[in-house]
């Protein structure tokens, strides 16, 4: 089925690339992806936290109780314990 | 008569296109592909309640296997580009299509929710990138020139594919039941992929043919052969070295994210302002059906015009369209609101093709489009994940549209730093020192049964 193409090099190597050299490291093409990656996790990390400590005071507030007596999930407690603001 | 058609081909340079080329026919196939190896992925929330009443699940867990099956898709995305890249595009896309249909016929047997997560979240994932990536590479490799217009006609069925095959699971699951429903699915989608793979070449020179856009003067370009293989991990590492390589993984990210979270909280948002569920529906709907037109006027767009303007624009328009939902209170609105966001969001995604060959000429894409659908997947899941998050902290979705926004226009600005796309970042890719006589012969054929095409009839 397949046909081969004709007269297809395979030893030479590509002149174009003789002396070609990229210097220049991609420090605004990677800082962007990481500022990105890095803002994402803030957002997260900031909501999760919020919704975390709505269900622990949820849970408190069924229960009778205060927050600290309430044991929250463990994804709960992280995500809490990483937030500076909750 | 005969003069003012002529002065039409050459005003909008139609002298140049014919029908009658092999490309369109991988394009048709790169349709087909993407409807199949999509369907089951967009119609996931077709699935959620049969699953909850057959084995009682809560949706939540049932949910997890989608969120898995888009991580897995999007994490196996720059290895799937590498395989298509090292062993061709229709090798990779029929092992996807083995393990599409291991995934389906797994899924439709599952009795315990860790093989649904098995089956439909790893399995199927991992089906999804091999069928998904590969081909739009390849449908690249098959334009010399004009990959604008090849792009734009592929990326039309990434609407109305869900359109399609959406409406028609619904009436499956309905009639036969969600077991059944996949067994179907499985064979008719596994059989269909593999009749029209009989007829796909990974490129041209493989079937014998030129790219199309081809002009006399040009030499084929080197695409198989020890060297191929060596030359693209070369150039492959002079992308890595390119600030755009890495901006257009982010900026892929930042307008998913942007998008996903009004597609996953449309419905849920115009149901609490008071939408019925059908209505609601219907917005989604319109949104799919009103993207065709700029999915493919985008690219077509970005190879004429200016690639970086016309992606600014469609992530601005996308960003700031979404602040029509703050006010948005009756259908009305909600139409209103389908039909012009729908017309930034649906240039958003379709260009990154045109402009990885602007920036890295002929290079084999695979890899690094691969890398820029990692991005894609993972805002994908990310935004899927907002609508729900911020309704439960705050019990409104007024929180969801602002990060929409903020995200998609982050990803405008990003597009403002990229490099300009006029200046190729990395050399041209190399192409055969001495013409085939072959492919020579060929290229006077279809050129010449081209300008006859276009030059007869008044």
């Amino acid at each position: 089925m397949k046909i081969a193409a004709p007269n297809q090099p395979t030893e030479v190597a590509s002149p174009s690339l003789e002396g070609f050299e990229i210097m220049r490291r991609p420090f605004v093409g990677f800082g962007l992806l990481m500022s990105s990656v890095i803002g994402t996790l803030v957002v997260l990390i900031y909501f999760g936290a919020w919704a975390s400590s709505n269900r622990i005071e949820n849970r408190a507030y069924a229960a009778g109780t205060t927050e600290s007596q309430i044991d929250g999930e463990w994804w709960e407690d992280g995500l809490v314990f990483v937030c500076p603001l909750h | 008569m005969r003069n003012a058609a002529l002065w039409l081909d050459k005003r909008f340079g139609l002298e140049e296109h014919t029908i009658a080329h092999y490309a369109w026919v991988i394009v048709a196939i790169a349709g087909v592909v993407q409807m199949v190896g999509a369907a089951i992925r967009m119609a996931f929330g077709v699935l959620v309640y049969p699953l909850v009443e057959a084995f009682g699940w809560s949706p939540g867990s049932i949910g997890f296997a989608y969120a898995l099956m888009s991580i897995v898709t999007a994490l196996s995305s720059p290895m799937a580009g590498y395989l298509g890249n090292r062993f061709g595009a229709r090798r990779t896309m029929i092992t996807g299509t083995g393990l599409f249909f291991i995934g389906m016929m797994w899924t439709s047997q599952t009795k315990e929710i860790w093989e649904l997560y098995v089956a439909y979240g790893i399995i199927f994932g991992v089906s999804q990138a091999l069928l998904l990536v590969p081909v739009v590479p390849a449908v690249a490799s098959w334009f010399r020139r004009h990959l604008g217009l090849g792009t734009g006609i592929m990326m039309v069925s990434w609407s109305l594919g869900p359109a399609l095959v959406v409406q028609a699971l619904a009436v499956l699951f309905a009639t036969v039941g969600w077991s059944q429903a996949f067994v179907i699915v499985g064979v008719v989608g596994t059989g269909t992929l593999m009749i029209i793979l009989l007829f796909f070449r990974n490129t041209p020179e493989e079937a014998g043919k030129i790219a199309y856009g081809t002009h006399r003067t040009d030499n084929p370009l080197i695409t198989s052969g020890k060297v191929f293989i060596s030359t693209q991990k070369e150039f492959q590492s002079y992308v890595y070295k390119t600030n755009a390589f890495w901006n257009l993984i982010n900026i892929h990210f930042l307008g998913c994210v942007g998008h996903a979270v009004i597609l996953v909280g449309i419905i849920p948002l115009g149901i609490s302002k008071g939408l019925g569920p059908l209505t609601a529906a219907g917005v989604l709907t319109t949104i799919s059906v009103v993207s065709v037109a700029t999915r493919f006027a985008a690219p077509v767009l970005s190879e004429r015009i200016s690639a970086k303007s016309v992606m600014f624009f469609s992530f601005f328009g996308q960003g700031v369209g979404v602040f029509l939902l703050l006010t948005a209170n009756s259908t009305l609105d909600f139409y209103i609101f389908a039909v012009v966001w729908a017309i930034p969001y649906g240039g958003e995604g379709t260009a990154f093709p045109v402009m990885i060959r602007k920036y890295f000429g002929h290079t084999p894409m695979g890899t690094t489009y691969g890398w820029q659908l990692l991005g894609a997947g993972l805002g994908m899941a990310l935004g899927g994940l907002i609508p729900g998050m911020v309704f439960d902290i705050t019990g409104g979705y007024t929180w969801a549209i602002v990060l929409s926004a903020a995200f998609s226009i982050a990803g405008a600005g990003a597009i403002v730093l990229l490099e300009n796309t006029r200046q190729q970042l990395i050399p041209n890719w190399p192409e055969m020192e001495q013409k085939s006589t072959e492919l020579l012969e060929t290229a006077t054929v279809d050129l010449k049964r081209a300008e006859s095409h276009n030059t007869s009839g008044d």
